[in-house]
Order: structure tokens, then C-alpha cells, then sequence
């Protein structure tokens, strides 16, 4: 049975655990707060893909309505939905809303390094609040539900992606220099970014310089005689470095204020989270303007594919055999001390044999009664 | 992938080896022996460095290897990034090793007669179909490629096609086979490349050696 590309089945015990993590994620969320939202599958292509939608476009499964005769899309990402929900279904509920999802979603195309076309997301929205309070919020909550699911080496790389943009503009660049300064700068080419000569090669080489451990892209940014509204993005910077010291102290914290791939429609400091050792980021997050009315709003969204590699794997399920007969009552308060119980649905000669073939660990003797039986030893 | 598991620097096979192995000597790493013998078939090498292994590829390989994540460090030639594209990849230093170009070459006679403003579709033999389809786009020309891995110059010669898109250093090469060369696409060097996440999440550890492949660089220019 073959399945299209880049879509698979999931079986146990790979599906057990991945619903056990994105449980854990929203248990995190929800301790904070962050109430569940669980918007449709499909909806109209022109909510799907307006504002903070609009970079998905290309990525969207469209179909036709039959009923509506109107085009719809199959969400590509949540956080277009959820933005969606706060800016009209929720504007009378008070802010900062705190709102959290989980689901899948489906893209045209999955990446090199990504072929999923089908991957489950886990996140959440803070919307209505413009302090590096919600910054250092969101932050603060995925690592830590990260680490909940039992992700380790977690690090989190702060990025700033306005700063370069108005840093173009009080240079007065014009586009062409913009484009090649885009290219050394996504490259991180040093060499490249000092061919672009004079006051650009001196401030986009100094941000580029600047990337690295938070302590010393922090001292290198004070350096840098930066435009009032960059020089803002960098005291954000500050104020949640400071809020994460005292949050999550031990936390590896990069910062690369050049970093814009990505973070196309963010409007000021975002994120990426990273487990070292892991190929490709476990999320990311950012600051975006949500509904019509550009509320200020951050979120961050968990890629469950790589979210998965950066846990351990589950530890085998122990599994009771139940003996065709045993009570109902029995197995009720195996089930209640934490055992997976199996009924055997019909008599067998041999029960170890029989609960051996069906992949349990244990077995239960309904006349003894006691504890479960290791197979090893039956 | 564990957390504390070496590094690994991908070097592509062939020609810029040569010119890479003086560079490794500067930053300070040293390959095992047989790293140097032409005749051992072993592809992973250790160095002088306990924490640092090398493995040697094919020069297009080495982008995959890095944008994987297999090797967090690379050598690769800017067309190889060109044609891949990978937003996984940096590349911090301009070696300055490796100079060619990869430029479009056709057939003496052709162009003589030929008036690119007319076209509207060409036919290319080439290593490199997305640079190629990108770069003749840009002016309104589709590209229809023919993927050839070695001895593009043949192909036009053949009848396979007539014009070719390739990597040209002294021209000799194109020369011998009646080819001009017409229009320059990129100007190549090779360049240290690293993985995105190895230099977010070894923060310290990669920036070490760019700094140190930066600073080699730096003098010998």
C-alpha cells in the first residue's frame, strides 16, 4: 500500500508516545494558563491566508467547496487559525488572552530536510501584550514543557528581525545592495558583507559579529551605534535576557540578530529552539501583528517530527495477560496500580504460550490473584 | 546523533583537496596518515584532534553531509551552495582557494550567428540545472537541462545540445573542443561552511574553528 510522499503511518509504540508528548506539552500550556483552542481542518482560503498567513500560501492544499462554491485551504500552520479566533470570536475577551493548540497540519511540499508533508504542531499564542514580559514568557514555557517531555540540551537562539531591515533603511541602501547584503548576511559571510563597503560593511559586519552566546552578542550590540528603532529591539533584548536569567537560569541562550530566513512576517524578536544533536530546529517563535487591527501579539509553535527525536524513546509497555476468566474486578485493579491488562477472549491450554504470542510481559493467575507473573519466569 | 559525539569535517575529493590540505595544516589539524596516502580507500579519518574526525566526499556531497547535519563542517565550493541553496548551511569564510567560474559556453560558429534577444527556450547541458534554470530566467528564457555529471564540453560537439553551462578555470579545457566561452554566472571560491544547528547548539565549540579558518584566511590574503 503505497502512500503519497511524504506521508506515513504512524504505529505503536512511536504513535503512543507522540500523543503522550503533545499531552505533556498541553498540560504545560495549560498550567500557564494558556486555554485550549481547537480550530477547523479546512477553512476559507482568504482568512487562512491573510496577514500572518500569507508566507503559508504556497504551501497550502486548496480545494473547492461544493457547497460554499468557494475556494478553501487545508491549514499549512495553526498559528494563522489561532490569530484568527483571538482577533474575532475572542475581541471581548480581556487581555493579554492566553491560547494554546495542537494538531496537524498538511503543506504541498515538505523540505530536504523535513520531506513530512503531514507533521503535528503543538503551541501557543499571547496575544495583546507588547512587553519582553510575554517574550520572556513564551520562551520560558516551551523550554520548560520541553524538558517536561523529557527533551534535553535544549537551547534557544534570540533573533532579531527588524533590526536589519531598519538598519538598510538609515543607510538608505538601495535594492540591489540590499539583496547582495541580505545573501552575506543569511550566509553569514563576513567576507562578503565587508565587500559591500563603507558605513554597511561597518554596521552589518558588526551586527554579524555579534552572533553567538547571549553574554557576548549583548556586549558586542552596545557597541554598535544602531537607528533609534533597532536600538529598541536590542534594550527587548536586553530586558528578556535579564527575565531569563532569573526564569530559566542555566538555559543556553545564542543570539544572532541578523537571522531573518524564516522569519519573514515577524515583527520583532523571535526565536528557534534547538536540541543539540538534533537535525533542524524543535520550533519557533516570534512577535506578529494578529488580525486586521495588527494587535501585538507572540507565539511559539513545536514541530512534534523533531520534537520527537530530541525525547527519549518509550520504555516497553508492560502488558498483563488476563486468562479467559479472570474477573472483571481483577483486572479492574490491575488497570487501577498503572498495568496494561489484555483479556484473553478465549481458553487456551497453554496461557504463556498464548501471552507470549500476543507480545505480553506478564501474566496473571486468577486463582492465585497476586502480583502479575513475569513471562521469564512462568 | 549524541550530544557529545565529535565533530566531523566533510573535504570534498579531487582537485581543491590539494589546496585544502595547507590550509588544515594552519588551523592546526592534522589527518592520520593514511589521509594523504592516495591509495587507501578509507573515507573517515581521525585527526590530532580527539573531538574533530574528517570524512571526504564527493564536492557535492559535502553540502548534504553539512545541511544534514552528518558533518557540522564543510568545505564546498560556492556553486555547490548555489545550486543547493540550503537555508541549513552557512557560509562564514571565503577561503580563497578554488578560483574558476562558472560561466556559459557554445560553439565558436554559434556565436557568430546567434542573437540571444530572440530566445525564448535553450537547451543546456549541465551539472548545475538550477543555476542554470534560475539564471536564464532572470532575462525571460526557459532552460531545459540536460543533467550530465563530466565531460560537459562533449555534448554540444555530439549534437546533444548547444550550449553548456560549467565550471571553467583556464578555459584550456573548452578551448580543445571548439567552445567559447560567452557569459560569466558566478565567480567560484571555496568556503568553510558549518551547519546551522551545530553552530546554535556548540555554540563555542564552532565559532572556534571559524574564527581559526577566518584568521588562516585572513593571511594568506
Amino acid at each position: 500500500m503505497l502512500l503519497p510522499d511524504g506521508l506515513r503511518d504512524v504505529l505503536s509504540p512511536e504513535a503512543t508516545r507522540e500523543a503522550s508528548v503533545v499531552h505533556g506539552l498541553i498540560e504545560r500550556f495549560r498550567a500557564s494558563a494558556f486555554r485550549r483552542v481547537d480550530p477547523p481542518l479546512v477553512e476559507f482560503e482568504d482568512s487562512l491566508l491573510d496577514g500572518v498567513g500569507a508566507p503559508t500560501a504556497p504551501h497550502t492544499f486548496r480545494l473547492m467547496d461544493p457547497v460554499s462554491q468557494r475556494m478553501m485551504g487545508l491549514r499549512a500552520d495553526i498559528t494563522v487559525q489561532v490569530a484568527r479566533i483571538a482577533t474575532s470570536r475572542l475581541t471581548r475577551t480581556p487581555r493579554p488572552l492566553r491560547l494554546c493548540y495542537a494538531g496537524p497540519v498538511l503543506r504541498v511540499r515538505g523540505t530536504q530536510l523535513r520531506p513530512e508533508r503531514q507533521i503535528t504542531q503543538a503551541g501557543c499564542e499571547l496575544i495583546g501584550a507588547d512587553t519582553p514580559e510575554a517574550d520572556a514568557e513564551l520562551i520560558e514555557i516551551a523550554i520548560d514543557a520541553l524538558s517536561g517531555v523529557g527533551a534535553k540540551d535544549l537551547s534557544v537562539d534570540i533573533s532579531l528581525p527588524t533590526v536589519v531591515p531598519s538598519v538598510f533603511e538609515s543607510l538608505g541602501l538601495d535594492k540591489d545592495t540590499r539583496r547582495r547584503a541580505r545573501l552575506a548576511l543569511d550566509r553569514k559571510d563576513a567576507h562578503d558583507v565587508a565587500a559591500l563597503g563603507g558605513d554597511a560593511a561597518l554596521r552589518l559586519g558588526a551586527l554579524l559579529d555579534a552572533c553567538g552566546p547571549a553574554e557576548r552578542a549583548m556586549e558586542k550590540l552596545l557597541a554598535i551605534d544602531l537607528p533609534p528603532m533597532a536600538a529598541a529591539e536590542r534594550d527587548r533584548l536586553a530586558r528578556v535576557l535579564e527575565l531569563l536569567d532569573e526564569s530559566a537560569p542555566g538555559l543556553v541562550i545564542t543570539v544572532d540578530p541578523v537571522e531573518h530566513r524564516g522569519f519573514e512576517y515577524q515583527t520583532g524578536l523571535s526565536f528557534t529552539l534547538f536540541s543539540k544533536g538534533v537535525r533542524g530546529e524543535l520550533g519557533r517563535g516570534g512577535r506578529y501583528a494578529a488580525g486586521a487591527a495588527g494587535e501585538p501579539a507572540t507565539g511559539v509553535t513545536l514541530y512534534l517530527d523533531s520534537v520527537m527525536r530530541a525525547v527519549p524513546m518509550a520504555e516497553e509497555v508492560q502488558t498483563v495477560y488476563l486468562p479467559h476468566g479472570t474477573s472483571p474486578a481483577q483486572g479492574r485493579a490491575l488497570r487501577d496500580a498503572g498495568w496494561c491488562t489484555m483479556a484473553g477472549l478465549s481458553a487456551e491450554a497453554d496461557v504463556a504460550a498464548e501471552a507470549r504470542r500476543l507480545a505480553c510481559t506478564h501474566i496473571f493467575d486468577p486463582m492465585r490473584g497476586a502480583d502479575p507473573i513475569p513471562l521469564d519466569d512462568a | 546523533m549524541t550530544a557529545n559525539e565529535p565533530l566531523v569535517l566533510a573535504l570534498p575529493k579531487g582537485r581543491i583537496l590539494e589546496e585544502v590540505r595547507p590550509i588544515l595544516t594552519d588551523v592546526g589539524i592534522q589527518p592520520e596518515l593514511a589521509f594523504d596516502d592516495p591509495k587507501s580507500r578509507l573515507l573517515k579519518f581521525k585527526t590530532n584532534i580527539p573531538n574533530l574526525s574528517i570524512i571526504r566526499v564527493r564536492s557535492f556531497d559535502v553540502a548534504t553531509f553539512v545541511a544534514f547535519g552528518a558533518a557540522h563542517l564543510g568545505i564546498a565550493g560556492n556553486d555547490v551552495l548555489m545550486e543547493f541553496d540550503y537555508p541549513e548551511i552557512y557560509a562564514p569564510v571565503d577561503l580563497s582557494i578554488g578560483y574558476c567560474r562558472i560561466a556559459v559556453a557554445e560553439p565558436k560558429e554559434l556565436g557568430e550567428s546567434d542573437d540571444p534577444s530572440r530566445w525564448s527556450h535553450i537547451r543546456v547541458a549541465t551539472k548545475y540545472p538550477n543555476i542554470t534554470r534560475k539564471h536564464f530566467a532572470r532575462r525571460g528564457v526557459q532552460a531545459e537541462c540536460i543533467k550530465l555529471n563530466g565531460a560537459m564540453e562533449l555534448a554540444p560537439g555530439m549534437g546533444l545540445c548547444r550550449r553548456i553551462v560549467d565550471l571553467v578555470s583556464s578555459g584550456k579545457t573548452l578551448k580543445e573542443n571548439g567552445l567559447v566561452e560567452v557569459e560569466t554566472i558566478a565567480e567560484i571560491t571555496s568556503r568553510l561552511i558549518v551547519n546551522r544547528a551545530a553552530l546554535k547548539t556548540r555554540s563555542e565549540e564552532v565559532s572556534g574553528w571559524v574564527d581559526r579558518f577566518r584568521e588562516v584566511s585572513r593571511r594568506a590574503a
